[in-house]
């Protein structure tokens, strides 16, 4: 309610690093603080990788781009994918020797969730846990992994239920905007994406964002949740892969010596866009799975 | 000519009236520290009401004497005024073609589109391109900028605040004129300073801020915009009376109006879109329903067309129906890039 003055602020909106600079760099830096940021992409497509590595790389210190905070990990779709996080804490562990002297994955909070009512019921209970946590590093990120599959089961394709879904879409968004703003928090959410039937452009013939039509494994998609929600995120990236390259050779990748071939399918190019955020142009970027984590490819 | 007409704020003229001075003639030929004395104002308040004063009798002229009512207004007059105050750019020629030479101040605009279209960087825009000085054909005003959404993003308001500055002194080298105690005041960290960001984090604390902007505004007279990015967010959320919603809406429309009018600002207001369900398919329109329609003088759609951005006014008592393309680029709103192409050939 009071004028803040931009200027005794920080010049910029902290951001929480991917821990990869190639991403960093399409994304101005990270994911932005007190904003919410949507991961659009069908499965298999690298969202839950993003959000276990930015859990991990919010805890590195600002001088590194992160926020050295812990994170709080919703999940909601699979049971919560451990030995994957394991497997990029001790390659976290090993790029950062000096940082942490405990198991990074002790300031990664689980909890799981499975109904969108039972998201909004737990906020209060978010809210008095960000309030009075005496945990070594305040909590700064919160991920959502994933909004799609809490609202998709649930409400039948009538106007009545369409609208009682909007309104908890607006319901959740709002608060979980007023936490970020209250605690400084970035909130990042994953999101499905439906197929796009008929020659219409985007969803209904409308356009959202940059990209006319969003196009993965050779399929006209667009993020699921429709119009609404769209209208709740601040931002939202769109994680494609199109297995139409074949035999592209991964040894141009230059982020890791480390040369591992048979974990990731080599005719797989994924890309990260950006579809809308008030503070990136349209940009878009190509970037790889591999043991270590999500690392982005210079073109 | 009577006081009720001069361009001052609510409460000045009201404390003039009560003191007495119903008439421009009556405290014409006073000295500003009697003025300040009898209105129990500071002297610079009553400088400046006797500078409104004797401008406005110059621009009276040959009107003066014709006994209007209290507080009525010519629209001789009307005309006057309108063009004594300039319009804000959206930095993009053709949306200010259609426009009318730039989003107009007394007026409540009402702009609309798609998540991704531009609406809060057209906004982040005018809250910058108001601090234009006059020299430069600007306000040389402050912006408040109220947002209901987190969009705001200091960086990016940032960089559109340096490209403004270029492109200024791009402007002076030809103009020449005071460009360099210009260029001293026109520091993009000076333009942050002007504006005033409001955060809210719900619809009651958007309605208190609104209730309590004529307060802000009359101790910051320079402001000349009031942006609300996005007017519609909070009011999506949980209503399930209808009518309350309605009611609180046009509340706050007329609060925003009232304000346009009294402190001759601009109030721009930033809309979401819906489908609306009608005769049993849905339609692409506005948010908050068809009473919030009337709620704005002005209604601006952006929508695609192709690759590009379009604005379309839906809405206006005086501008015709035309749609302009534009773009939105590294340096803030600019004219669409076909276009861009088209000038640089010329």
């Amino acid at each position: 309610m009071t004028p803040e003055n931009l200027l005794h602020r920080l010049p910029s909106t902290q951001k929480c690093t991917f821990g990869c600079p190639v991403l960093d760099r399409c994304l101005g830096g990270g994911i932005p603080c007190n904003s919410i940021t949507e991961i659009v992409a069908e499965s298999g497509c690298g969202k839950t990788q993003l959000c276990l590595q930015l859990a991990l790389s919010a805890q590195l210190p600002p001088s590194l781009g992160g926020l050295s905070a812990s994170s709080l990990y919703i999940h909601t779709e699979f049971s919560f994918p451990s030995r994957r996080l394991h497997q990029l804490s001790h390659a976290f562990i090993s790029s950062h020797p000096r940082i942490f002297n405990n198991d990074p994955c002790d300031r990664i909070f689980v909890h799981a969730v499975y109904s969108a009512d039972q998201l909004f019921d737990i906020m209060p209970k978010i809210e008095s846990f960000l309030e009075n946590m005496n945990t070594q590093l305040p909590v700064k990120l919160i991920v959502i992994d994933s909004i799609a599959a809490l609202f998709r089961s649930e409400f039948e394709n009538t106007p009545i239920e369409l609208k009682r879904r909007s309104a908890l879409f607006f319901k959740i968004s709002g608060k979980l905007k007023s936490l970020a703003k209250r605690f400084g928090l970035a909130v990042v959410v994953t999101n499905q994406v439906v197929d796009l039937m008929g020659h219409l452009e985007g969803m209904n013939g409308l356009k959202v964002g940059n990209l006319g039509s969003l196009v993965s494994s050779g399929r006209r998609v667009c993020p699921a949740l429709g119009l609404a929600w769209a209208n709740c995120v601040n931002s939202r990236l769109f994680l494609s892969r199109n297995d139409e390259v074949v035999g592209e050779e991964n040894g141009s990748v230059d982020v890791s010596a480390c040369g591992d071939g048979d974990f990731l399918p080599r005719q797989t190019r994924r890309q990260l866009h950006v579809v809308f955020a008030p503070h990136l142009p349209d940009s878009s970027c190509e970037f790889v799975i591999r043991r270590e984590g999500v690392f982005g490819v210079e073109r | 000519m009577e006081v009720g007409r001069l361009p001052i704020s609510a409460s000045q003229r009201g404390k003039l009236i009560a003191a007495g001075y119903t008439t421009l003639s009556s405290f014409s030929s006073l000295s500003p520290s009697h003025l300040a004395r009898d209105l129990k104002i500071s002297d610079n308040e009553a400088a400046e009401i006797m500078r409104v004063a004797s401008h406005s009798h110059r621009l009276d002229g040959s009107a003066a004497g014709c006994g209007t009512v209290n507080g009525a207004q010519t629209a001789w007059d009307m005309l006057h005024e309108e063009e004594m105050f300039p319009r804000i750019t959206t930095s993009c020629m053709d949306l200010d073609n259609i426009l009318g030479g730039g989003i107009n101040c007394k007026e409540v605009t009402e702009i609309g589109g798609v998540p991704g279209i531009g609406k809060t960087q057209l906004g982040i825009q005018l809250a910058i391109n108001v601090q234009i000085p006059v020299d430069y054909g600007g306000l040389g005003g402050k912006a408040i900028y109220i947002d209901t959404e987190g969009s705001f993003m200091v960086e990016r308001a940032l960089q559109i605040a340096e490209a403004c500055i270029e492109d200024m002194s791009e402007c002076g080298g030809l103009l020449r004129k005071d460009f360099q105690a210009c260029q001293l005041k026109m520091h993009p960290n000076n333009i942050l300073e002007n504006i005033f960001y409001f955060r809210v984090c719900s619809y009651t604390e958007q309605i208190a801020l609104i209730n309590y902007l004529d307060k802000f505004i009359s101790e910051h007279k320079d402001v000349k915009i009031v942006i609300v990015d996005s007017v519609t967010f909070h009011f999506r959320q949980d209503f399930d009376d209808m009518a309350l919603r309605t009611r609180l809406l046009s509340g706050m429309a007329l609060k925003l109006m009232k304000l346009a009018k009294d402190f001759s600002l601009a109030v721009v207001l930033l809309n979401q879109v819906t489908n609306k369900y009608i005769d049993g398919s849905f339609q692409l329109t506005l948010a908050l329903g068809d009473s919030w329609s009337h709620s704005c003088t002005n209604r601006v759609i952006l929508y695609w067309n192709g690759n590009e951005r379009y604005a379309y006014i839906d809405k206006s008592p005086s501008l015709r129906s035309a749609s302009a393309p534009y773009s939105v680029t590294s340096k803030g709103i600019r004219n669409s890039a076909s276009n861009c192409k088209r000038i640089k050939m010329m």
